[in-house]
């Protein structure tokens, strides 16, 4: 039986890993993410693109709802508060890309304090009901401020560039997506160990308790909103990116019940389980799809019709038999795995 | 004037859908403390599953309205059975995101089996009119106002006057101490579900009359939480009450303000309202300062 490690100085305490294992792995499927273009087709690379945003989106929705405990029905609207600056800023008023990408964040960040503030005073359920609400009101307003948003048109943008890389080539597009989900993949881990994260987990688990530690929940809660709609700005400065056409019937609630669905697959408050999560939840509707051709014809054809409405049941499922089979997602059976493997033969 | 009154009038009817099905997200909250997210999509299949029996029996009125109750007490028992037993221990947390979950599913297998058609509810009241002074309302429309008063008073009554409901008020107060008093505490859950599933169907039914079946029914669920906050989410009869403003609202802000804002009118004010009174007009005031 393998003993566990220990860990005997501050700096091994300090890093990200310790464990040399992690660290190939972790090596070993970033080369694996580098050439993927190179071996897989046009469809494919979509979908790994469609990947890497939701990845960036439920990394931010995980540092809300997943560690600090603060339940956000509104991820719908702060994407396409993103979603849309970006476009505008760039279709209207000729901005560059790169400081749309980030105007698409602040944008997301500055919305979620006007959700935020009021909401300090509430918890759990309420606030999910708030950022409902607050979602219905950006799309409507997206969808009636016609002279700034296009209205009902929609916003068509071209022929981009983002640092270089032209974003109209799905492999460059890829990259630019792959970088800012490791940026934020590293900066969310990175969160988590410092004092803040820790302040986030501690407002979750008992609110009470991290006041009288001496956490401003005021300020813990706050910075969490804008952390998290920070980043899932961005994610949808990355959605209009990718889409080119944007309108305001992508950001259903039924997007934001598909974030909460990452996170919950995947594993509350996990970082890796908001990865898992996002890549098994946008990945279910295309395995569902390749299992169709193995019906008879007939029976695929009549599916394939409903291919919407399938995915919905199929993210609600997700959701329900998650949560009564393991609670920690799927990073919790991986850990159950892996420490069954250690403990073998005294593993129970 | 008459415009003023019109809209007050069309804004209480469509308020008393929002009031009945605030009605039932208050029962289920306030014995089990869940907030049902699902509550749109019960009420949809309700409505969906007595259209059919409506359309393939040509029942007359009163006996489908009855059995659309009987439809509603086993759609209740079996969802709450199948899906929110199991979680019982589970926090809170857990069991809202089943709820989540099982909006997206039964919206999901609703158009499914029924495809995604609307389709007329045909109902031998429909079509008559009501003239009451300058105000003009159609018997579908009487009829939802007339629902929503019954069940307003027979709610009232029920949590009143009735042995079950007296131990869903014990159970929401204190659970071990209702427990102690010999009330069964998982029959309550189960109970709460079933009733809160009649009102809802009934809403359901009723909305359907006036408007068509169709699969975005559902939605009338999430537009009715905002009647539920203001009114207070553990007070059944103020969520009612509060459906009621919020329909009066949203009709006055589309007819005076501008265009789309019935929609989005409830929305708004329950931001306020959370600000100024997370706990409604007529709801609890929770003592906890963080």
């Amino acid at each position: 039986m393998r003993t566990h490690h220990f860990v005997e100085t501050y700096e091994r305490h300090l890093a990200l890993s310790d464990n040399p294992v992690t660290w190939s792995w972790t090596g070993a499927l970033l080369v694996g993410l580098v050439v993927l273009p190179f071996l897989v087709g046009g469809y494919a690379l979509s979908i790994a693109i469609a990947i890497g945003i939701a990845v960036v989106g439920a990394i931010g929705l995980n540092l809300l709802t997943g560690v600090t405990g603060l339940i956000s029905l509104g991820q719908a609207g702060f994407l396409a508060a993103g979603c849309y600056t970006t476009a505008l800023l760039i279709d209207d008023y000729g901005w560059s890309t790169e400081p749309a990408l980030l105007a698409a964040g602040v944008m997301s960040a500055l919305l979620s304090l006007l959700v935020g503030i009021p909401s300090l005073r509430l918890k759990g359920l309420y606030l999910a009901i708030t950022t409902m609400a607050f979602s219905f009101i950006v799309t409507h307003f997206l969808l009636y401020a016609e002279s700034i948003t296009h209205g009902p048109y929609g916003v068509r943008i071209e022929d981009l560039d983002f640092l270089g890389l032209d974003l109209g080539s799905a492999r460059q597009l890829y990259y630019l997506v792959l970088a800012i989900a490791l940026i934020t993949t590293l900066a969310a881990l990175n969160i988590l160990r410092t004092r803040i994260g820790r302040a986030f987990m501690a407002v979750r688990d008992h609110d009470v308790a991290a006041r009288v530690m001496g956490i401003s929940l005021t300020r813990y809660k706050l910075f969490a909103f804008v952390t998290s709609s920070f980043i899932v700005g961005i994610a949808g400065g990355l959605m209009a990116f990718q889409f080119r056409f944007i309108n305001v019937d992508i950001f259903t609630v039924l997007l934001s019940v598909e974030a909460l669905a990452m996170i919950i697959v995947g594993g509350l408050g996990s970082v890796a389980g908001a990865i898992l999560g996002a890549a098994f939840i946008v990945l279910l509707p295309e395995i569902t799809r390749s299992l169709l051709d193995f019906l008879p014809a007939a029976a695929a054809e009549a599916l394939s019709i409903h291919i919407f409405e399938i995915r919905g049941l199929l993210t609600g499922l997700a959701i329900i038999v998650m949560l009564r089979i393991e609670p920690h997602g799927l990073i919790g059976l991986w850990r159950q795995t892996k420490r069954y493997w250690t403990g073998w033969p005294l593993s129970v | 004037m008459d415009l003023f009154l019109n809209l007050v009038a069309s804004g209480l009817v469509i308020g008393s859908i929002y009031g009945l099905i605030a009605i039932s997200f208050a029962i289920i909250f306030k014995t089990t403390g869940v907030l049902n997210f699902a509550q749109g999509e019960v009420m949809m299949l309700i409505a969906y599953l007595s259209w059919s029996l409506g359309t393939s029996l040509a029942l007359p009125f009163v006996a489908l309205i009855v059995a659309s109750i009987v439809i509603s007490v086993a759609v209740g028992v079996l969802v709450e059975r199948i899906f929110i037993r199991p979680m019982i221990g589970q926090p809170v947390f857990a069991l809202v995101m089943v709820t989540i979950g099982l909006a997206v599913t039964l919206r999901s297998l609703t158009v499914l089996i029924w495809g995604p058609d609307a389709e007329p509810y045909a109902a031998s009241i429909a079509g008559g009119i009501v003239e009451i002074g300058p105000v003009v309302l159609f018997s579908e429309q009487v009829f939802a106002l007339a629902l929503f008063a019954v069940v307003m008073v027979l709610v009232f009554a029920f949590f009143r006057y009735t042995r079950i409901g007296n131990a869903m008020r014990a159970t929401a107060m204190d659970e071990t101490c209702a427990l102690l008093m010999g009330v069964d505490v998982r029959r309550i859950s189960s109970m709460a579900w079933a009733v809160s599933a009649v009102v809802s169907g009934l809403a359901g039914v009723s909305f359907a009359i006036m408007f068509s079946r169709a699969p975005d029914l559902w939605f009338q669920g999430l537009r009715s939480f905002p009647a539920a906050i203001l009114g207070g989410l553990d007070s059944p009869i103020g969520s009612g009450f509060g459906g009621l403003i919020i329909g009066v609202i949203g009709d006055l802000s589309e007819g005076y303000i501008g265009q789309g804002l019935k929609e989005i009118s409830g929305f708004v004010v329950i931001i306020i309202v959370l600000m100024l009174r997370p706990y409604g007009l007529f709801g609890e005031k929770e003592l906890e300062r963080v």
